[in-house]
């Protein structure tokens, strides 16, 4: 009988390595990843891509580029781990891998170096829409979908379109701060939302403002681009800068899944430094999804009588953090919340993913939108600037059958 | 085994003229998906084929066989992938024959009560189509969200319900098969009562892809049950839980799955579920039933009390709920998970014996544990005798390592003594091969080996397996 022995191989690949051993190859994962459907290769599911860190560790597979770019082929949704019996970590195992293949080739395909670069000057993305423009003459636009720049519906526009008269403009009571009576609260603003969605950004801001006065220190990107992309440092460097910049606050909020689910697991990324691991572990445990912060703070969303909401859970908040009453509570008070058919399928955004992929990236999507239209709802709403640049695309494409929203836009 | 070579291009190019340049991999890093399955055979290089042929038609199969022939080229059929014995893993280079694009449900005949499909269809899907119309396809390998029917066909698939409703083999009617040499074979049909010539069509069904492949099958269904209810019983011994089970048949109450478990088994889910296992418990039924509707139901939980208390049970939980219902089927689902999880590496084997065989089976088993010093939980299908007991050991410890293989060859010795089988559901392929001859016998290897040559005489078809 033959069994599989274990076997060390270069080292750079151990991490990932260790992180795939309890995958027994079942195939589990196989309908539940995303990417599996739209391109039926073993490579591009979960046991296969976890199948090539075991080769590169064991030294079958060579680590060329070839293996890089089929191991930059995953959402990181999770959906795979959700699914496997042994809940074996892809993600975790795409996010090391990714860094070691770096590491042994020298550097990051391009696009993901320029990516890394922009996001990383604060300014930059401080300029908002100005570095888009910023972008096209670097001829950077060439990365980015069509309508990077997207159409974000305003929340005066739908509240027109969805209030009855009496309430239009009406703000919701002031209810009593519950979380932490008299805590500092931070506004953290992630880039997507900074740069993207500066309308939705504004609407946070409004309603963090009807709870308590809150704080907003100037601070880079969360850094999990840089992370997905194997570059380890940028993003070490990116985390301590966030732990200082928000020293002052008790409770760190913010309104983009990616960033909340990545700044809450700083921790282990500090956990073998011992200068940096307690302030690492003080801060990820003061941060807050806003809509986690919402329900624990009382707030009271207002009530538009018209308007039909379905929801769309956002991979780093439903499986990265458990939230997924939260926003159906906030939604259920603003409206009436139809539930969306795979309502925790990726929509195929996933950072950097729908400009690297966009055939994979649309294919995904259009069978969300399908699942959309299915509900008649008239908005769908999500809590993450990443799914909602897809979930906009949607809304064009469906030619006004429903429209894309932030949460903090329709509560 | 033959050393690994590319294949020529212009025999790729054969390949590529019988199914179109895109359904055919070459790229070495995507060949290498395909050199695995669920079974606990190491990745190795010797295992990677040198390309992949995805086909979608029987026409395109017949090309490709045909070819294959000519050029004396090994093809490994492959369905998901997710066999447990390295049936689909290819041993002598060549292609592998992958066929999860063929998923067309081609006839629901609800007149017949019969469905016809493609080989790469996913198990569930079958069922969940047949389910539309209120008919039933009752088997259910654990794997049936994502294992293909031409996979289960192949490995004459069981599952849960086997105890009542059988296993896939007494659902197929008929067969389409591309033969070695590209020919293509029909068997059976959809007339109920067929006895001219030889019953080819169960030839076939278990031939771990040796024999021909299977490019579309004709399953038998049944109405579907209108109400199921699932229970829950404790017991002090598995002696009491196998009585149990041996009493429910007799007295004519026949559960559509009984799940057994012992105390490790039971031990493990407690630990991954983060719960505590009840006072004296030995073992675990999980029992499901089906009726007509709520007072067949009734009627048989009464009847499955009774029985049970005779036998000695501690506890006694009917599902009033559908959550209950999950929760009960959750404790079954996750304990392969669960037992992997106590120890670094575990050998999970699947024997079967006559259920009679059960009690004395799993105490020869705790007799092999206690002489190589290693836990081997067992669990299985309590209602036809086929068990999983899972070696746990640590195969980075040389010692270990023998002591676990020196179990492995105990457990099946004990299931051959008493009268039992080599696999109850997963089949030979690789990793049972060794036993295979000793368990047969010289002239059944004879009469098998008689098959294949006449079947495949140039033995181009999933070389290495089996024998
Ligand atoms: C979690 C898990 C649970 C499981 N539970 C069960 C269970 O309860 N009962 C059970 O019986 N098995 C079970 N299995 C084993 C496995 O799923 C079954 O053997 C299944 O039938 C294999 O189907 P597949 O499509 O994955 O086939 P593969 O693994 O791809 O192939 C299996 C064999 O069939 C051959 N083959 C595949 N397609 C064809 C074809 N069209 N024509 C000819 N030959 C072909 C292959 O060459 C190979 O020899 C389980 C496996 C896992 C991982
Ligand atoms: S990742 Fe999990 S579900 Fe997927 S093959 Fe591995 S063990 Fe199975
Ligand atoms: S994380 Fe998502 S995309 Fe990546 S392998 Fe898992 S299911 Fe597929």
């Amino acid at each position: 009988m033959v069994t599989s022995a274990p076997k060390t191989g270069p080292a750079p690949f151990a991490a990932a390595k260790a992180k795939v051993l309890g995958c027994d190859r079942c195939g589990t994962c196989l309908p539940a990843c995303p990417l599996f459907q739209v391109q039926d290769v073993e490579r591009a599911s979960a046991r296969g891509k976890n199948a090539l860190v075991r080769g590169l560790a064991e030294g079958l597979i060579p680590p060329d580029r070839e293996a890089q770019e089929a191991l930059e082929f995953c959402l990181l949704c999770r959906a795979c781990t959700d699914a496997c019996p042994g809940k074996v970590p892809t993600d975790e195992a795409m996010v090391q891998v990714r860094q070691a293949l770096a590491d042994t080739l020298g550097s990051t395909p391009l696009r993901s170096r320029w990516i890394g670069r922009v996001l990383r000057r604060r300014r930059l993305v401080g300029l908002g829409a100005a570095t888009l423009a910023g972008l096209r003459v670097a001829e950077l636009h060439r990365l980015l979908p069509p309508q990077l720049v997207p159409r974000e519906t305003s929340r005066r526009a739908y509240l027109k379109k969805h209030a009855g008269p009496a309430l239009l403009g009406a703000s919701a009571p002031r209810p009593e701060p519950a979380v932490h009576p008299g805590a500092k609260v931070a506004y953290f603003q992630g880039c997507g939302m900074k740069m993207l969605f500066p309308d939705a950004s504004r609407s946070t801001q409004r309603i963090l403002a009807q709870l308590s006065p809150f704080q907003q220190p100037d601070h880079p990107c969360c850094g999990l681009p840089h992370l997905a992309h194997g570059q380890r440092e940028a993003f070490l460097d990116l985390a301590r800068e966030n732990i200082q910049a928000f020293e002052d606050a008790d409770l760190v909020v913010t309104d983009c899944a990616s960033c909340s689910g990545s700044l809450k697991h700083l921790t282990s990324w500090f956990a073998e430094d011992p200068i940096w691991r307690g302030p690492a572990e003080r801060f990820s445990a003061k941060v807050m999804d806003l809509t986690e912060y919402l329900v624990a703070a009382g707030y009271q969303p207002q009530r538009l009588p018209d308007a039909t909401f379905t929801y769309h859970d956002p991979c780093h908040l439903a499986r990265g953090q458990g939230i997924r009453q939260q926003p159906r509570q906030l939604l259920k008070q603003a409206g009436k919340l139809i539930e969306l058919a795979e309502k925790e399928r990726c929509c195929g955004g996933s950072g950097s993913f729908h400009l690297e992929h966009p055939e994979a990236a649309a294919a995904i999507l259009q069978r969300k939108q399908a699942n959309i239209e299915g509900t008649g709802a008239q908005v769908v709403v999500t809590a993450c600037p990443g799914c909602l640049i897809q979930l906009t695309r949607a809304a064009d494409q469906s030619e006004g059958a429903f429209q894309a929203m932030h949460i903090s836009q329709v509560i | 085994m033959t050393s690994l070579t590319t294949l020529e291009p212009l025999v790729l190019d054969g390949f590529r003229e019988a199914v179109g340049r895109e359904h055919v991999i070459e790229s070495p890093l995507e060949v290498f998906g395909y050199s695995y399955d669920a079974s606990f055979l190491a990745l190795d290089r010797s295992t990677v084929p040198q390309a992949v042929v995805r086909p979608r038609t029987t026409q395109e199969i017949s090309r490709v066989m045909a070819f294959a022939h000519q050029q004396r080229i090994p093809v490994t059929p492959r369905g998901a992938a997710s066999g447990r014995t390295g049936g689909s893993v290819p041993l002598e280079g060549g292609i592998v024959l992958a066929l999860d694009r063929m998923t067309s449900i081609l006839e629901l005949d609800t007149a017949n009560m019969m469905v016809s499909a493609e080989p790469g269809v996913r198990t569930a899907d079958l069922h969940d189509h047949c389910a539309r119309q209120g008919l039933f396809f009752p088997p259910d390998p654990g794997s049936w969200k994502f294992s293909t029917l031409g996979g289960n066909v192949a490995e004459n698939a069981g599952g849960m319900r086997a105890v009542k409703y059988g296993v896939t083999r007494d659902y197929v009617m008929g067969l389409e098969v591309v033969l070695a040499d590209g020919s293509i074979l029909e068997t059976g049909g959809k007339a109920v009562k067929n006895v001219t010539g030889y019953d080819l069509t169960s030839l076939f069904v278990g031939s771990e892809g040796t024999l021909g492949i299977v490019s579309k099958a004709l399953f038998r269904l049944r109405p579907l049950p209108k109400a199921r209810g699932v229970i829950r019983v404790i017991f002090r011994t598995m002696d009491e839980a196998c009585s149990a089970v041996q009493e429910m048949l007799l007295d004519g109450v026949t559960p559509s799955a009984a799940e057994i478990m012992d105390a490790t088994c039971l031990e493990a889910v407690a630990r991954a579920r983060n719960t505590r296992v009840e006072p004296g418990a030995g073992a675990c039924l999980i029992l499901e039933i089906d009726g007509d509707g709520a007072s067949s139901l009734e009627a048989q939980s009464l009847r499955i009390d009774t029985i049970t208390r005779q036998a000695g049970c501690i506890t006694f939980r009917s599902a009033a709920s559908k959550e209950e219902t999950e929760a009960i089927w959750a404790e079954r689902r996750g304990l392969s998970s669960a037992v992997a999880a106590m120890a670094p590496n575990r050998l999970g084997e699947d024997i079967s014996v006559p259920r009679s065989a059960f009690p004395e089976v799993v105490r020869r088993i705790n007799a092999i544990a206690s002489t190589t010093k290693l836990r081997i939980p067992v669990f299985g299908h309590a209602g036809d005798g086929n068990l999983h007991p899972s070696v746990l050991c640590d195969l980075g410890n040389p010692d270990e390592a023998a002591r676990a293989h020196q179990a492995v060859d105990g457990i099946f010795k004990a299931a051959l003594d008493l009268g039992g089988t080599l696999s109850g559901e997963h089949g030979i392929g690789i990793s049972k091969r060794p036993y295979f001859a000793d368990a047969v016998g010289p002239v059944s290897l004879a009469t098998h080996r008689a098959i294949k040559g006449a079947l495949d005489p140039l033995g181009l078809l999933n070389p290495g397996k089996i024998w």
